[in-house]
């Protein structure tokens, strides 16, 4: 680990990239926006050491369809990184760097194990199911934000209710038993929740996919692990929001968590 | 020269016509007895027969399909010349001016006949061809588009209409979901003209840095020939030919249909934008109808050059294939780059960082020949001249006079119950269930999307908008328009009515209208009359772009949408592109402020033929309303002034269901209701709410903007009410005639979605 970042320093970034994924580009873009120095990297650059990961600050996991998703939302892409490249994870992730996997991404942190690691084993505790609507769904939801120790949502105002899109038609947060739900809610890891637009639980369609206790994202306990339905890359701008017509809001709600990323990373390393 | 063992020789040189046409039959050539005496003719002067990987090619060439012989005489009178000066380049799509750095790359195009056989794959592969004609240019695609045209009656031998929708919503979402290009635009009709011909019009927009567009032609020899992407199977033989007949009951082979795969697509557009960036590709086009034939012959034949083509080193998905098996299959995902010969490593170290398929497979030579050698011998040695130019036919047309029979309705006794049935209607009410199957935000550039409006109820947009560069305020508007049930009724002022519908709805948002692309359908070109209304409509295109100025830069025609006695109205679905200076003053159709000013700028009218009322009247014929391209202009663009003053905060464009479907989508995203009073417009009441007038907009105007507005619009606005409270109610000379909560409108326009 190094001693704190001189500002000149630019922080570095990779956005995984492997067939399948999309939404690298707009990872990069906003991580490009907010002063950092990201870089899009193919698995098999770091299967073949070409890359590594502790040469990055922090780690992007983007939606997508991994390997075509044609076996289980994110798992062929967990598998290929579990076979060769695990251990270096999860070193990763224990120094404390900043790790965020949207969409696609949040499946293959569940996949991983990376997430919610309740029991602190890195097993599979949980998946995302198809969606109960038995379709994709793209549309806007309101988000409930409990901040809890979550790196990532630093600038966002505790209890919060935020805008952002979702893409996906497999998103149902599901744990593997009643125990796991319960360490998550006791943990406060479910940081993210569907809510209508007072911040109220609801369900469908508010509730998009039907996840257990309107789970939309879900931070391990150390807080630097972020797994997220929704896509806060597609907002970095205001102009990409949905009813951005209609507000006088001049920044992208998306941008945040990258805001808080960057500052946690200038601070803590 | 040929080896039986993997290619035989066809012995036409002695047919007489009759076995001429037995062999094309045989073959499945789709040649007609004229054509393959040409061909004949062509090998009695080489001194032999050809083999049948030659004939084959030829047949390929010479469909309808790859060659338009219906159609280019007319496509070349009609609609080619119009607004030269703007096209920056043409090819596998056609090219307009963003701004001085960057083109924008699109085209529209069919893929019915697969989709009418499988309706899953048919419209997945039609998306990732698509995707690949925009590639082809060097671009990056940035959105894709659909039309689609569903039939409502189940048809003896036919698949059902159910069956039908659900398989091509299901192949575009899953195929342009997984490639990660949102899909932005398009429309769904329902109507019992394409019961069993369903159309699936595909359109993709993207960009391309003006010194990186490339062309497919080559016109040096010792160019390498690099195919790069999928394997090549057995999938999608004889595509073309099949498209290029009339449909039988149960008769498809579903062989003709190429399987897709996004998997390898989504990789492959990343490599070949990175081998372009890099400036190591020299040209390239993509492999469609007519497989590695068209593209190699094309690719040559423009570029007056001859070339060698080693057909063993293609990948291959089978190694039993056939070397005319190979040379025709249209097997998805690949793009054939032309490469200079020192670039050729640096290209295929490219496509394995991409762990994508490449292989060398020839080069350009002098001479206008190709030669085609499988496994050390010759199979092919042709002319690609002789190759690429197919009998161009100048088939014989009727026009039908029709006499217009006007009817006067009568008027409707609750004209509140007659709005909340409408907008119910099939063709009205949301189509959600549909478009939010389509992922539209990813690339996280979509500054307007399919719906805006207040999150949870959203209404229809009229145009999307992406922003293309981050670092800039320029936006492109991309929309569609067409009218079945106008060009049913009068193919020319159909013809029109969708170039109306597509400078309306670019207009609407705020965008400067660009440019065209034109997907034609129509039925059997072989037959007069359709050959007729084909011409009306390009009349049509005709006098609408030309006054407008605006060009059509790409295009198809697919002919032969027919079954039996069943065919579809001859008309064209227009994908539309437009440039927004500021995204930050693009316009959505929801109304903003309660008190602010609602003006119609246009005039109701009383020809209703083809419109929704009348529709709903089970009425047909009538006068089709008539778009005034000069009217179009003037108003069009005094509005894209009055939006650039900040005078406008929402916009809406007149369309099915006149006026009163326009206001009341503008109530279903904003949650404000409207007040209307109709007696400005002086007439009768249904007139006045739902007859469509062409070049006509609902303007809510900004408070304090009106005198700006009215300076601008002069006569062509009129004040016809006032955002207010929580319903749309309208007053008329007759007192009030209506009143209908908003949310009521909500849930009828909702109908069925969640």
């Amino acid at each position: 680990m190094e001693e704190g970042i001189p500002m000149n320093r630019q922080i570095k970034v990779a956005v995984l990239t492997m067939e399948g994924t999309n939404n690298e580009e707009e990872a990069f873009l906003s991580f490009k926006h907010s002063s950092t120095s990201p870089e899009i990297v193919h698995l098999k650059k770091l299967e073949n050491k070409i890359k590594r990961f502790e040469d990055y600050d922090i780690l992007f996991f983007p939606g997508g369809f991994s390997g075509g998703d044609y076996v289980r939302a994110g798992a062929i892409m967990a598998s290929r990184l579990r076979s060769t490249l695990l251990k270096d994870l999860e070193q990763l992730v224990e120094s404390g760097k900043p790790v965020l996997g949207s969409c696609n991404g949040f499946q293959v942190l569940v996949e991983l194990g990376l997430i919610p690691n309740v029991e602190g084993e890195y097993g599979i505790e949980a998946a995302l199911a198809p969606n109960i609507s038995n379709r994709f769904e793209a549309r806007t939801v309101y988000l409930k934000i409990n901040k809890g120790n979550c790196l990532f949502l630093k600038d966002f105002i505790d209890e919060e209710v935020v805008k952002l899109p979702i893409a996906h038609s497999e998103g149902r947060f599901v744990t593997r038993d009643p125990d796991i739900l319960k360490g998550i809610i006791k943990n406060g890891m479910n940081v993210v929740s569907y809510s209508d637009e007072l911040g109220r639980p609801q369900g469908y369609p508010w509730n998009p996919n039907g996840s257990e206790q309107n789970i939309a994202g879900l931070c391990n306990k150390q807080g630097n692990v972020l797994g997220i339905m929704p896509h806060p890359e597609r907002v970095f701008h205001y102009v990409t929001e949905s009813d951005w017509t209609r507000t006088e809001k001049r920044e992208g709600m998306g941008s945040r968590f990258f805001s808080s990323a960057v500052s946690f990373v200038r601070e803590k390393f | 020269m040929s080896d039986p063992d993997f290619s035989i020789e066809i012995p036409i040189v002695k047919m007489s016509s009759a076995q001429l046409r037995a062999i094309s039959t045989e073959m499945n050539l789709g040649l007609s007895t004229d054509e393959m005496s040409r061909i004949k003719s062509y090998f009695e002067n080489e001194g032999r027969n050809p083999t049948d990987v030659e004939i084959q090619a030829i047949a390929q060439a010479w469909s309808e399909h790859c060659s338009y012989k219906s159609s280019k005489i007319h496509l070349k009178k009609y609609i080619f010349g119009i607004g030269k000066e703007k096209i920056v380049a043409e090819g596998d799509a056609g090219l307009v001016a963003l701004d001085d750095e960057t083109a924008i790359s699109f085209k529209i195009e069919s893929h019915n006949h697969p989709s009418a056989i499988e309706p899953y794959g048919g419209a997945a592969t039609g998306v990732g061809g698509i995707l690949r004609d925009i590639l082809s240019m060097g671009a990056q695609p940035i959105a894709v588009t659909d039309a689609l045209y569903f039939g409502t009656k189940k048809m003896e031998g036919f698949p059902s209409p159910r069956f039908i929708e659900t398989g091509v919503i299901s192949g575009i979402r899953d195929y342009g979901n997984r490639v990660g290009i949102p899909t932005v635009a398009g429309g769904i009709v329902y109507s019992d003209f394409f019961s069993p011909n369903v159309l699936v019009n595909v359109g993709c927009v993207g960009v391309v840095r003006k010194d990186r567009i490339r062309s497919s032609a080559i016109s040096e020899p010792g160019i390498q020939l690099i195919l790069a992407g999928g394997k090549t199977g057995r999938d999608g033989i004889h595509g073309v030919n099949m498209a290029s007949a009339e449909m039988k009951k149960g008769k498809e082979d579903i062989t003709t249909v190429q399987l897709g795969s996004p998997i390898i697509k989504e990789p492959l557009i990343h490599a070949v934008l990175e081998a372009n960036e890099k400036g190591l590709i020299y040209g390239l086009k993509d492999l469609g109808g007519g497989g590695l034939s068209s593209v190699v012959g094309e690719m040559l034949e423009s570029g007056g050059m001859g070339g060698i083509i080693h057909l063993d080193r293609v990948p291959l998905k089978e190694s039993s294939m056939k070397p005319w098996e190979i040379w025709i299959s249209e097997s998805q995902e690949r793009m054939l780059l032309a490469v200079r010969r020192e670039n050729v490593d640096k290209i295929l170290g490219i496509m394995d960082d991409w762990d994508i398929t490449a292989a060398l497979i020839g080069e350009s030579q002098k001479g206008k020949r190709l030669q085609i050698f499988f496994r050390g011998k010759k199979v092919l040695d042709l002319g690609t001249e002789f190759m690429t130019s197919p009998i161009l036919y100048e088939r014989p047309y009727s026009r039908l006079e029709r006499n217009v029979v006007q009817f006067l309705p009568k008027q409707p006794s609750d004209f509140s119950r007659l709005l909340l049935s409408m907008l119910s209607d099939k063709n009205i009410r949301t189509r959600e269930y549909a478009v939010r199957q389509y992922d539209h935000t990813v690339r996280g550039s979509t500054v307007i999307g399919p719906f805006s409006g207040i999150v949870g109820r959203e209404g229809p947009t009229d145009a999307s908008v992406i922003r293309p560069d981050w670092n800039k305020k320029v936006g492109v508007a991309i929309t569609h328009g067409s009218n079945p049930f106008y060009s049913h009724t009068d193919p020319y002022r159909g013809g029109m009515a969708a170039v109306d519908e597509t400078v309306r709805n670019l207009i609407s948002v705020g965008a400067e209208p660009l440019g065209f692309s034109d997907c034609l359908n129509a039925g059997n070109p072989e037959k007069p009359e359709i050959m007729g209304e084909f011409i009306s409509m390009l009349q049509g295109l005709h006098d609408s772009a030309f006054s407008l100025n605006i060009p059509f830069v790409s295009g198809n025609v697919s002919f032969y949408n027919e079954t039996g006695r069943k065919r579809i109205p001859t008309f064209p679905t227009i994908l539309g592109v437009g440039k927004v200076r500021d995204i930050e003053k693009s316009i959505t159709p929801d109304f903003k402020k309660v008190g602010s000013s609602i003006y119609v700028v246009g005039i109701p009218t009383t020809d209703l033929g083809g419109s929704l009322y009348f529709r709903r009247l089970e009425r047909d014929g009538g006068r089709v309303p008539y778009s005034d391209p000069r009217v179009l202009k003037k108003r069009g663009w005094n509005l894209l002034e009055a939006i650039n003053e900040n005078t406008v905060s929402a916009m809406h464009d007149v369309s099915d269901g006149g006026i009163a479907i326009s206001i009341s989508e503008m109530t279903v995203g904003s949650s404000i209701g409207a007040s209307i009073d109709l007696s400005p417009l002086g007439l009768r009441t249904d007139f006045a709410l739902f007859s469509e007038p062409q070049s006509s907009w609902i303007v809510e105007v900004r408070k304090g903007g009106e005198e700006k507005f009215l300076e601008i619009l002069g006569e062509d606005a009129i004040l016809i009410g006032y955002t207010h409270g929580s319903s749309f109610s309208v007053t008329s000379g007759e007192g009030k005639v209506m009143d209908v909560g908003i949310d009521k409108i909500l849930s009828k326009w909702k109908k069925g979605y969640q």
